[in-house]
């Protein structure tokens, strides 16, 4: 496992719905800057995992730490107020917003206290910072539309340029290249490591496309029947044979 | 047309009205999936707390805003936090019985306990009429389109060029996703419910000089309210405003020049017509729903 100070920490984590063990005792660690896959074949309590890292539901037992502190069933608000951000599977864009408005959503509640966006500046002082995540992400001639109007992959970009636009300590992206086209995942490859780079959080990546995760993550663990099968660098992860098998049957 | 031009402005006004109650039932909607049918009673609360004001020497002013107050705690926060938390988790049906509940009990509240007979209520504008492209409008009414107008441009501004106004919208385009980014939902949807009852408070001041201040005032406002965000789309503020407009000139010019009869027909045969033909409202968008 890592070598790197423990910065996220899962320990024992379960899920059980009635008799199916959905999670069933998955620890791993990450440490700070680290990137770290998660692999599986469908079904195998990836999102799971996320959800109950994340607030979305309550895991049956095991816990989570982030920086020290138990976050076990934490709330996604508060989450979010420790630096903690996620993508989804499906887009979760606002429709009705534009691409900049988007953005400075993401991470307008962290500029002040409450009654002071009151009476803030209509682009909360984000304007530039939203400016700057839009040309990274390349999406400068489409700035000003309605996200809902755009591209399944463009939406894509701004559901994840609007999880690192608060800046997060940790980010667990779910399925980031589900349903985009393949020659926009080498641009989103390099803008997580450029991401990284730059912001300096950690990353925690499901992902079903192989590539991607081998060249993005240096640390990867397999998930089967909510197991933790194997894990380690991608190049040992994929050779293993147990793996090899949950993918491909015996 | 001197007629046509005072029964435009005269049918604005009141539309104008009509549609600040419809944008409240647009922003309950939007932020939490509540349809409240004791809209109606949430315009005649605020005239019955007026009028206690009043006839004990409080201005009309100072009235409003102890009413607006008041809304904004029982109608707004004692609303969301005693009916809407406790059964919006079991869906929309067990609300809705809840709100017509809520609205026969109010209404019988108010018979019981203050009269069952119209009240008069003082107007905020001077009486008389000023002379306007050849025709005379009264000031009730223009004073009425400009209060009811500048509400409504307030808060399309405030919704769309805030840091606030932003984050509402987010709750009510995505809630699961504002949740993630930090966005206090519970608050932001408290803000509609207040916003929602101090929008009825203002309805009620414009239109209880017309109406008369009588418990089941509601009844009619409520109705072309809901009418009105219907036909203007249920997911669009902008739509509230159109449809209350419609309903308030239509409902003018039929009378007029049809019958006063039909007057009180224009709004449900409006609503059918929409329904029928462009069930999402003239403004409104198509929703996708997941099966």
């Amino acid at each position: 496992m890592t070598t790197t100070p423990s910065f996220l920490e899962v320990k024992d984590v379960r899920k059980a719905y009635g008799a199916i063990k959905a999670v069933d005792g998955v620890s791993f660690s990450v440490g700070p800057g680290e990137i770290v896959g998660v692999i599986g074949p469908n079904g195998s309590g990836k999102t799971t995992l996320f959800n109950s890292i994340l607030g979305q539901i309550k895991p049956t037992s095991g816990g989570v730490e982030f920086c020290g502190e138990d976050i076990t069933g934490m709330s996604p608000l508060e989450l979010a107020r420790r630096g903690v951000g996620r993508t989804f599977q499906t887009l979760q864009v606002f429709t009705h917003l534009s691409v900049r408005d988007n953005l400075i959503a993401a991470a307008q509640e962290f500029k002040s206290t409450m009654p002071a966006r009151l009476f803030a500046a209509p682009d909360a002082g984000l304007g530039h910072h939203a400016d700057e995540m839009i040309e990274m992400f390349r999406l400068k001639h489409v700035a000003h539309l309605k996200a809902g109007t755009l591209s399944y992959g463009q939406q894509k970009l701004i559901d994840i340029a609007m999880a690192f636009m608060p800046a997060p300590r940790l980010v667990l992206l779910d399925e980031p290249c589900a349903g985009v086209n393949p020659s926009l995942v080498d641009q989103l490859r390099e803008l997580l490591c450029e991401l990284n780079r730059t912001q300096g959080g950690s990353f925690v990546v499901i992902e079903h496309n192989m590539d991607f995760i081998m060249k993005l993550c240096p640390h990867v663990i397999c998930m089967v029947e909510g197991k933790v099968l194997a894990e380690g660098p991608p190049a040992e992860v994929q050779a293993n044979r147990h793996v090899l098998e949950a993918y491909l049957g015996n | 047309m001197v007629d046509l031009i005072q029964l435009i402005v005269s049918g604005t006004a009141t539309g104008a009205i009509y549609a600040l109650a419809a944008l409240g039932f647009t922003l309950l909607w939007q932020a939490s999936g509540t349809i409240n049918f004791a809209q109606g009673e949430f315009v005649m609360l605020p005239a019955f707390t007026m009028l206690i004001c009043t006839t004990r020497g409080v201005p009309l002013w100072l009235a409003f805003l102890v009413a607006c107050v008041v809304s904004a705690i029982l109608l707004g926060i004692g609303f969301k936090r005693i009916v809407v938390d406790p059964l919006i988790r079991h869906g929309v049906i067990p609300l809705v019985i809840a709100t017509l509940g809520l609205s026969i009990g109010l209404k019988q509240l108010v018979k019981a306990s203050y009269a069952a007979e119209a009240q008069p209520f003082p107007s905020v504008f001077p009486a008389g009429q000023f002379p306007l492209f050849g025709t005379h409008v009264s000031y009730s009414d223009v004073g009425t389109l400009l209060i009811a107008g500048l509400i409504v441009i307030s808060l399309q501004l405030f919704l769309k060029r805030t840091v606030t106004g932003r984050a509402m919208q987010a709750c009510a385009q995505n809630m699961d996703a504002a949740k993630v980014l930090g966005i206090n939902v519970k608050t932001m949807v408290l803000y509609v419910f207040i916003i929602n009852a101090v929008l009825a408070a203002v309805a009620s001041l414009l239109i209880s000089p017309t109406y008369l201040a009588k418990f089941d005032m509601g009844d009619s406002i409520g109705q072309k309210a809901f009418f009105a965000a219907i036909i203007g789309g249920f997911n669009q503020t902008s739509g509230a405003l159109l449809g209350g407009v419609l309903i308030g000139v239509l409902e003018n010019l039929i009378g007029f020049y049809v019958s006063p009869a039909y007057k009180e027909g224009v709004a449900l045969v409006l609503f059918m017509v929409v329904i029928l033909f462009r069930p999402e409202g003239l403004l409104g968008k198509a929703e996708e729903r997941k099966v």
